[in-house]
């Protein structure tokens, strides 16, 4: 074959490729312009926490103890989140009870039992346009469902407006995410491990339990506790379930039964009715309720990062 | 269970193993595939419950009251383009936002970022991602509209459907980020190094290689980002403003409703409208809530077209 | 694969610890008083409606929540029509209202079968206000009111872009040449409602030919809200900004606004708590709550009730007062009770 003889423009572009891109000024400037649409969405969340602490900063620097720990109040040097946080706590257990372990079935079932059938297909496909369904869907679902139509069981003394609808919506919303995250972690498992399983004459499911899950049990939980930071901060549809917006008092003497199908309320929601009330005091309260959300959002946030980027195993 | 002894091949029944065993085996996958059922029940319900709902109260309303100039349901107008235009003008000016935020970001992270460098800045996109929508709300409010909108487009407004946008947007960076980045980051090695092989620099390489292979994944990101823009709804009802009533305009610089934001105020609290028929504007919610599912399932749909997904096969 | 199954176990382990501690943890909520009676009262009470009588009803549950912490109350401001529904559809017990009761929602009770009984609980009235630095403007009448807030003044911008209208209606016009900036409560607001009734605004209408069905309205293109801190706040923001609150909202408010004196056919009246309580200010109303009568025979509820209307509820500096309100004169206080009594007896 002839030697294809280099042109001096061929000659200098590979020389400039082999010698580095000190000289290459645009690409730098591509590089920068690139790096700080990434870096304005730091400064984005810095000024965000920034003006929230400031504003908070009256009640928190002088009484967040007693405003973690004090019920609603008409007045706003009295109240506080403990209701809020305990709400929404309790809802987030009923995801944890409800949604995490029907999410993780159906997602086996899906990543490691289901052939390539339209069917399953479908079922993929309908779990991916429930996870984009808008929150506020997800209310109205609970709304006519458990609030309406399921009241005998979810709150006959509440008509309905109970944690258990609260709950079991929010386990719905979620539910899809779940789902998805753990098929991805369950895909991520190499086939060699299922197939050695395989080899020594494992079933199915004996392959899932021994040897699939275990490995794919940090992308698992990392998934699980995102969403469930995701439930913890969702507001529009504990609005449609009667999330008590005003003032709620707690009863002292309930079984857990009656606790369940009782009246409730949520932090994200007890932000947002106090966003409209007036005056200094209830901004700054609004603002602190703000802060404690986001401290407990962000700090499970994460533990769940730390925890993958702890377990994270490159095949 | 197979014995290996020797003896003659191993018969079926050896292989097949006891059948308890193949008895539990069938259990379980029945309850896997009833929990994976579970989903399509989901998605019944909600089209049963909104469908129903909003025929009943399409037949007790008059059709023209729904193209009147105004969202007012007590006074028994429910004018969707209001609510329409609205939406997406949020959703248009999200985009704005999230669009060179997001995909400069992904396209970062891609194709220029060491694993070191990707391990410390991916968490920032990832805590944005958690921030509630509820808090981004109040930021909007407090924040976005003063000192960004009412500066930069002086107007006095105290709501406005550009800071609620601003707003969404934000909250929309991650999302398009994370499918974005995805995208780029299946686009084989091989490519990448051809184009280096000849001697292509790092920004040529992105552009006219990795982009163009990944953009219909990028594709799907804005689409998957439009379509959350819609669906946002505590943005828009604590920055928006026009919580009650709204009249149809175009003007982003001024208080506005979308449908997300009547949904929540309905919800919320709305007096009856006073008219002999008995009108119940609250079921003005369900019909919106049809709308809205429709039409972010048929952005959703869209948007899987434009994904290819590469499986990594070990 | 140990250490996952710990983190699994720990992950467990939390997750259901948190729901117990939850659970139990509302053991310690409730108020901090000393069980008051000997009766232990516990049950649940559900009141909503207006958000003008809200703080009302919230800061007397939080006082009867002191001595009975047992009792479960839950107090939600949606709107005056809202409570009248949720109070006919049978879900609640108690209904706030900022106005009384209309003929259809009654019907929609009667139909229902709902018995209800309304009781007056205090005063509040709707201020106008305006920029505290606009030396303009004084005092206006219902004839002013209506040109400048009224369903036909869609696209008037300027103070005396309204002077014809006002003319037309018998008002005395005479405004300055200013844009006229509007901040007022939207439509689902009960002052809303509130101001449309004191300052006749729908006869006006009617008289003017307005249809029926628009004239209980204001014009539509001013700038709505449901926050009152946001209302008050918008008449700093323009020199010759316009708006409407409620009386205890605007009275908390202070320097930031100026309030505007309303002549009702016989003079300027300022609003203050003296001419509230005896009617001389025009745009005064009354507050009311309404008891459902099936409720009333649970104890708790008619516990509460009676706690409402002591005078340590109701009468001047009491609770009611403390949120803003003014108190009614001893008189309708004792005809109140006198009517409560022949209800739950």
């Amino acid at each position: 074959m002839a030697a294809i003889a280099p042109t001096a423009q061929v000659r200098g572009t590979v020389e400039l490729a082999l010698r580095g891109s000190k000289r290459d000024l645009a690409g730098r400037v591509f590089q920068g312009a690139l790096l700080l649409s990434l870096l304005l969405s730091l400064l984005i969340l810095i000024v965000l926490l920034g003006t929230a602490l400031s504003a908070a900063w009256p009640v928190v620097s002088t009484r967040l103890g007693d405003f973690v720990t004090s019920d609603v109040s008409r007045l706003p040097v009295r109240a506080g989140v403990r209701q809020g946080i305990v709400g929404s706590l309790i809802l987030i257990g009923f995801v944890a009870v409800v949604a995490m372990p029907l999410g993780v079935a159906a997602a086996i079932y899906l990543q490691e039992y289901a052939r390539d059938t339209r069917l399953n297909r479908l079922l993929t496909t309908n779990i991916r346009n429930l996870a984009a369904v808008p929150s506020i869907v997800y209310g109205i679902l609970g709304l006519v469902v458990f609030v309406q139509a399921l009241r005998a069981f979810t709150g006959p003394d509440t008509f309905g407006r109970s944690y258990i609808s609260g709950g079991l919506t929010l386990s719905v919303l979620v539910l899809p995410i779940i789902i998805l995250v753990t098929m991805e972690a369950l895909r991520a498992v190499p086939k060699s491990v299922r197939e050695a399983a395989y080899g020594v004459g494992a079933t199915r499911w004996e392959v899932v339990r021994s040897h699939v899950l275990p490995y794919a049990a940090p992308g698992v939980f990392t998934g699980l506790i995102l969403s469930m930071a995701r439930a913890f901060g969702e507001t529009a549809p504990l609005l449609l379930v009667g999330a008590v917006t005003g003032y709620l008092s707690t009863s002292s003497s309930a079984t857990p039964l009656e606790v369940l199908q009782g009246k409730y309320t949520a932090l994200p929601t007890q932000i947002y009715s106090w966003s409209r009330l007036a005056g200094e005091d209830w901004k700054a309260n609004t603002a602190a309720a703000i802060v404690v959300l986001l401290v407990i959002i962000l700090v499970v946030n994460f533990a769940a990062i730390l925890l993958r980027n702890r377990y994270d195993r490159k095949w | 269970m197979v014995t290996a002894t020797g003896g003659g091949p191993p018969s079926i029944a050896t292989l097949r193993g006891s059948a308890k065993r193949r008895r539990k085996e069938g259990a379980v996958r029945g309850v896997l595939l009833a929990a994976a059922g579970i989903s399509l029940v989901i998605s019944v319900v909600i089209v049963l419950a909104l469908l129903g709902q909003a025929v009943s109260f399409l037949s007790h309303v008059e059709l023209s009251s729904l193209w009147s100039g105004q969202w007012s349901p007590r006074q028994g107008e429910f004018d969707i383009p209001t609510l329409f235009i609205g939406t997406i003008e949020v959703a248009l000016i999200a985009m704005v936002i999230a669009t060179p935020l997001g995909l400069g970001a992904a396209m970062y992270l891609s194709e220029y970022a060491g694993p070191k460098t990707r391990r410390r800045l991916k968490p920032i996109l990832e805590t944005l991602a958690g921030i509630p929508s509820v808090v981004l709300g109040y930021f909007a409010l407090q924040v976005i509209n003063p000192a960004i909108v009412q500066t930069l487009f002086a107007t006095s407004s105290t709501f406005t459907i550009m800071a609620a946008g601003i707003g969404v947007g934000i909250l929309t960076i991650p999302l398009v980020a994370s499918v974005a980045e995805d995208a780029m980051y299946a686009v084989p090695g091989s490519l990448r190094e051809a184009a280096y092989g000849i001697g292509a620099r790092r920004r040529t390489v992105t552009t006219k290689v990795v982009f163009p292979a990944a953009v219909s994944g990028i594709m799907a990101s804005l689409i998957l980002g439009f379509s959350r823009a819609i669906g946002e709804t505590m943005v828009v009802a604590i920055a928006a403003g026009a919580t009650g009533s709204a009249t149809r305009h175009l003007n982003p610089l001024e208080p506005g409703q979308t449908m997300t934001g009547a949904i929540a105020s309905l919800a919320i609290g709305s007096d009856q409208v006073k008219s002999s028929t008995g009108l119940n504007a609250f079921d003005a919610l369900y019909l919106v809530g049809l709308l809205l599912f429709a039409m972010t399932l048929g952005l959703n749909l869209l948007s899987e077209r434009f994904v290819r997904r590469v499986r990594r096969d070990y | 694969m140990v250490k996952h199954r710990r983190l699994g176990g720990a992950l467990v382990a939390l997750l259901a610890l948190t729901l117990v501690s939850a659970a139990c943890g509302s053991d310690d909520g409730g108020g901090s008083g000393d069980a008051g009676g000997t009766d232990a009262l516990s049950g649940s009470i559900t009141i909503s409606g207006s958000s003008t009588v809200e703080p009302i009803s919230s800061v007397v549950a939080e006082e009867f929540n002191a001595d009975n912490p047992d009792v479960q109350i839950s107090v939600d401001g949606p709107g005056t029509g809202d409570g009248f529904e949720l109070l006919c559809k049978g879900e609640i017990d108690i209904a706030d209202a900022s106005r009384p009761i209309e003929d259809e929602e009654a019907k929609a009770c009667q139909k229902a079968g709902v018995e209800y009984t309304e009781l007056e609980v205090g005063l509040d009235g709707v201020t106008v206000m305006t920029n505290p630095e606009n030396a303009d403007v004084t005092c206006l009448n219902f004839g002013d009111l209506y040109a400048l807030f009224g369903p036909e003044s869609d696209g008037i911008d300027t103070w005396n872009g309204a002077d014809s209208l006002a003319q037309q209606v018998g008002g005395t016009g005479g405004f300055p040449d200013a844009p006229l900036e509007i901040t007022a409560p939207g439509e689902e607001s009960g002052t809303y409602d509130a101001f449309i009734d004191l300052a006749g605004i729908e006869d006006t209408a009617i008289a003017q030919g307005v249809p029926e069905d628009e004239a209980a309205a204001l014009r539509s293109d001013y700038q709505p809200s449901p926050n009152d801190n946001v209302i008050i706040t918008a008449m700093e923001g323009s020199p010759s900004s316009l708006g409407f609150v409620g009386f205890a909202f605007a009275e908390q408010a202070g320097d930031q606004i100026k309030e505007i004196q309303v002549d009702g056919g016989d003079g300027c009246v300022g609003p203050s708590a003296d001419t509230i309580s005896d009617g001389s200010y025009p745009l005064s109303r009354s507050l009311y709550i309404y008891v459902s009568n099936e409720a009333m025979a649970r104890p708790e509820v008619k516990a509460y009730v009676d706690f409402y209307l002591t005078d340590d509820s109701l009468a001047t500096d009491g609770l009611l007062e403390q949120v803003g309100y003014i108190a009614l004169p001893a008189d309708r206080i004792e005809a109140t009770r006198s009517a409560w009594e022949s209800a739950s007896a």
